[in-house]
């Protein structure tokens, strides 16, 4: 069973361009770049291992395209304890790139 | 054999531990001869098989109902009573056991039913403004943030995101309606 969260959101769709490469410690590594990302809040009831899952968890669906435009589809979940440290983590990244 | 060598303490707790280990967390070679050699030595095999078997049950039960305190000492009341089913002493200490470890239990549960990737880690890094005494571009800052994901029982795959302020702002909006849709869900009588 999934509740429907807000619509679906194109507001990150832009064209991927050449990539700058992020470095660490003297190697290059490889970014990609977010083409869209999507979400979705579901609520797990049961399972054939758990007859009583009962927790709600926030599905993710990126649209990244790599070094050469190429476009691939990522998805993940997260718990709602993980979604709130995910949420914070992206505000700290807010306020420090504000500063900078 | 004397009654009281499958009767509840220490190793009875040690085996429920020892399940709980290779039923809900994965562990691999957790056996009935392990566990009848380690914890039962004088326990014949034919009669720890199904003292083994009824425990593993009573486990499963329990956690796939996920059951409260109540529910819980219910269900083990219910089975002192019935034919063949568990002493008192066995009935506290699974109770005990299942109080201290539910949470692990439930944790290890709600990521063996979940298919698609989990997030296993988050790091990142923002760079700052740059020059090139060649170019007039000045770089404005980035956050580059690495994303460990992973399937249950699978290798973590990283994935390495560039992301400029615009559209950390852009995320954090959506993370934002995120957050009321949860406020909303919670809110909502069952």
């Amino acid at each position: 069973m999934a509740l429907e969260g807000a619509p679906r959101s194109p507001i990150l769709r832009q064209t991927p361009r050449c990539l700058p490469i992020a470095r660490q410690q003297g190697r290059r590594t490889p970014c990609s770049v977010l083409v869209d990302f999507q979400w979705k809040l579901g609520m797990a009831v049961s399972s054939d291992i758990c007859r009583s899952l009962k927790y709600p968890y926030v599905a993710v669906m990126l649209k990244v395209a790599d070094h050469s435009g190429q476009v691939k589809t990522k998805c993940f979940e997260m718990t709602i304890p993980q979604f709130q440290n995910f949420y914070r983590q992206f505000k700290e990244i807010a306020a420090v790139i504000e500063t900078v | 054999m004397a009654a009281g060598e499958l009767e509840g303490g220490k190793p009875l707790n040690e085996l429920l531990n020892a399940l709980a280990r290779g039923t809900f967390h994965g562990h691999p070679g957790i056996t009935e001869q392990l566990l009848r050699s380690q914890l039962y030595p004088e326990v014949p095999p034919e009669e720890f098989r199904p003292f083994l078997a009824k425990m593993r049950g009573i486990l499963k039960s329990i956690a796939s109902a996920d059951m409260d305190f109540n529910q819980l000492e219910a269900f083990l009341t219910a089975q002192t009573k019935k034919q063949g089913g568990i002493t008192s002493d066995q009935a506290a200490v699974i109770s005990k056991f299942w109080k201290s470890h539910k949470t692990k239990i439930r944790e290890s549960l709600m990521n063996q039913s979940r298919w698609n990737s989990g997030l296993r880690g988050l790091s990142w890094r923002v760079d700052g403004k740059s020059q090139s005494r060649h170019s007039a571009q000045i770089h404005t800052p980035v956050a580059i943030i690495e994303l460990e994901l992973g399937k249950y029982g699978q290798e973590s795959e990283f994935l390495r995101l560039e992301f400029d302020e615009v559209k950390v702002n852009q995320i954090l909006k959506m993370l934002s309606e995120v957050e009321d849709s949860i406020s909303t869900l919670i809110s909502q009588p069952n």
